[in-house]
């Protein structure tokens, strides 16, 4: 059962990589032409030569040939050359996929474990006096991400100067594994990390609040009740079958972490993918575009793989629904 | 958890588990349960409606009681509330449910208020004491646990003091008990069947040997023939370890098999009480005439079946006078007025509230009301029924 979604998976993995390497290639007109106008003139041969491969162009061989090339180099992680970085889009993806998934993961998972803790307690307490959390956090979520950021660095950063701002480390310090650099991504990292959490947790919150308040009144928790167990345990019958939907939902966010992060990127200054992308597709810089929707994509599905893994672990009606 | 809530050997819980009375020198009451003047309202102030008023009645040790009444007629809600299972917007208004368990070591009893009682009192009580089996076992069990987490955790709970292959033993002899194979600790719910669902959660409600064990439909969801295994294995087990059992049910003829004493809840309120099997020769109140009519009997001769006109009434608009005057066969005018009563016949000691049997009333009580519905069923003719 199992192998049947790994090779469903790898038939999904395979069709995106394959129009990731068709798209440019049935592109209208010639892009490379365009490019190296836009270029004006700046540009060294051997950029030139990188732009017409990445398209396709210059090269005498067939479209299956060329297929077959470009498979080889994905598989040895040679994705080509940025055009305007001039550098391999491995080495360049290399650089800021770790910030992205550092920051935005540890962010998501945070927020994710959060909400659902308030949401648990909420949907168990449900009408007393925590339930004024609600509008709290759903405001926080209703502002649009830019403005709470924005604000966050202005009066946070700029004025009480309680976060360092810009940047995902200080100019002073050199990157290495040291606890001194670490403890100063850590310290930069605050601020972009806590907005990131408060405007993302009242989802979390409330979908787990409202599967608790339908699984409290579910029969098997009446029975933990008459069983005589401990509140705790009472309540940990009804969160185990309550979070399931969030586990479901936290797979999807996962999946997006590579990718979804532009507005915390601009705003904090932060070195991520999503800065990148905006760069790559600012200057039609397809080699780069490409590069990384193929890591979007390929973490959507590694996260998806996951997470039916992890379902299936969790809940156990699903085993035998899908053995049927 | 803390040393305070394992109550079962802490001498100092006893102190604060707010025993009723000193127990100990009197001889120990036959009776397990007294519930006396039993109401129970849904809701506060213009929005409320009593579901269960003015209830009492007692259980013996090692008895059954049938509880038996249309939905809606309260017989769950009082049970509910009796074991303080009772969810919002349900309120014991008033009454007391005393519940009295035999001490460990033989001697005398413990007595306990349920509807006085704390959250640590009723923990303690919970399970080790009183147990209940509900309608739906695949609700009831955690889908996401398999059978052995629940057995593990009510043992590790009440029992602190068992090692981990004690439990295991325990589990499995309680699944043997009920007649299934030990391999069905490793499934979850979903995999069994629901007689086998059924089955897990009565030997789950006997793997403490409670006192007392609540029923509430325990054979509803289920098939014919499962029906009448799991009434047999009922039988069977309260025979071998002696606890009590509160039987809810709408199947009076299912009543009939188990129960040693039947009452007949109409509208929140008792209207008949009886032995089972002169309940079900001989009723006195029409509700309960009408119940036996909905049923098909389980022995005996077919007969038509006729039910109850009308539904069932909305507690929030009871009819003035008697609850059930308005689906009565046999209503007359002082129905409509004055509400009856439950009062004792001179017969066998069983009661009812109903004007047709108020002593020295002019009323003439039907046929149907006043002899025996058949033949009575005796141990005979039950035996070449069964063998049939």
């Amino acid at each position: 059962m199992i192998a049947r979604r790994l090779a469903l998976y790898a038939l999904t993995a395979w069709v995106a990589i394959t129009v990731n390497f068709l798209l440019p290639r049935m592109m209208p007109g010639n892009p490379v032409q365009t490019l190296i106008g836009k270029l004006q003139g700046q540009v060294t041969s051997q950029e030139i030569r990188a732009i017409r491969l990445s398209f396709g162009m210059g090269i005498h061989q067939g479209l299956f040939a060329q297929y077959f090339t470009y498979l080889g180099q994905l598989f040895r992680g040679n994705l080509g050359v940025s055009i305007t970085l001039g550098a391999p889009v491995s080495a360049i993806l290399h650089e800021s996929v770790p910030w992205t998934v550092g920051l935005i993961g540890l962010s998501t998972l945070i927020s994710f474990a959060l909400g659902t803790l308030l949401g648990a307690m909420l949907g168990w307490t449900r009408g007393s006096r925590f339930d004024a959390l609600i509008p709290t956090a759903t405001f926080f979520q209703a502002i649009p991400y830019f403005f709470l950021g924005t604000v966050m660095l202005l009066i946070f950063g700029s004025n009480l100067h309680w976060f360092p701002v810009l940047g995902a480390y200080s100019q002073n310090v050199t990157p290495g594994w040291n606890w001194t650099f670490i403890a100063n991504v850590i310290r930069y990292g605050e601020l972009p990390l806590i907005s990131i959490v408060l405007s993302s947790v009242a989802g979390w919150m409330l979908g787990m609040r409202n599967m608790m308040i339908t699984m409290v009144g579910e029969d098997f928790v009446l029975m933990a009740v008459a069983k005589g167990l401990p509140r705790r345990k009472v309540i940990m019958h009804a969160a185990r079958n309550a979070v399931l939907p969030s586990i479901a939902n936290l797979s999807l966010a996962i999946g997006l972490v590579v990718s979804g992060a532009l507005l915390v990127e601009l705003v904090f200054n932060y070195p991520g993918v999503g800065d990148l992308l905006l760069q790559a597709v600012m200057n039609e810089d397809y080699p780069l575009i490409q590069g990384i929707f193929l890591v979007i994509t390929l973490t959507v599905l590694a996260a998806n793989l996951i997470a039916d893994v992890v379902y299936l672990a969790l809940d156990p009606r699903t085993r035998t629904e899908a053995a049927v | 958890m803390s040393a305070l809530e394992r109550s079962d050997e802490s001498p100092q819980v006893d102190a604060l588990a707010a025993p009723v009375g000193p127990a100990e020198k009197e001889a120990p009451s036959p009776f397990v349960l007294d519930v006396h003047d039993f109401s129970v309202d849904y809701g506060v102030g213009t929005q409320m409606v009593t579901a269960v008023r003015d209830v009492n009645f007692s259980l013996q040790r090692s008895k059954v009681l049938g509880v038996a009444g249309e939905s809606g007629s309260g017989k769950s809600t009082l049970v509910y509330a009796i074991t303080r299972l009772l969810r919002a917007p349900g309120v014991i208004r008033s009454g007391s449910a005393i519940l009295r368990v035999a001490l460990p070591d033989g001697h005398g009893v413990e007595e306990f208020d349920l509807v006085q009682a704390d959250e640590r009192t009723l923990r303690r009580v919970r399970w080790s004491h009183v147990s209940v089996v509900l309608q739906s076992a695949l609700n009831a069990l955690n889908p996401v646990l398999r059978i052995r987490r629940e057995f593990d955790e009510v043992l590790k709970t009440h029992r602190a003091s068992m090692t981990k292959t004690q439990r295991r033993e325990r589990s499995v002899e309680l699944l043997r008990m009920v007649g299934l194979s030990e391999d069905r600790l490793d499934r979850f719910p979903h995999e069994l069947s629901g007689g086998q669902r059924q089955r897990v959660m009565i030997a789950l409600a006997l793997a403490l040997d409670p006192d007392l064990v609540i029923m509430d439909e325990p054979t509803t969801a289920l098939d014919v023939v499962t029906q009448r295994e799991i009434i047999n294995e009922l039988n069977d087990l309260r025979s071998r370890f002696g606890f009590a059992m509160i039987f809810i049910t709408h199947d009076l003829s299912l009543l009939v098999e188990l129960a040693d004493d039947i009452v007949v809840m109409y509208a929140g309120a008792i209207v008949e009480r009886a032995s089972a099997l002169e309940l079900y020769d001989a009723p006195r109140h029409p509700y309960t005439l009408g119940l036996l009519n909905s049923f098909p009997p389980l022995h005996g001769a077919r007969q038509e079946l006729t039910g109850i006109p009308g539904s069932p009434p909305d507690l929030a608009q009871l009819p003035a006078g008697c609850s059930f005057s308005t689906r009565c066969p046999f209503v007359m005018e002082r129905c409509r007025r004055e509400s009856p009563t439950l009062i004792s016949l001179d017969d066998d000691h069983r009661q009812v509230a109903c004007w047709l049997h108020e002593p020295g009333a002019s009323a003439t009580v039907p046929v149907e009301l006043s002899q025996r519905r058949r033949a009575a069923t005796s141990d005979s003719d039950l035996a070449t029924a069964e063998s049939k």
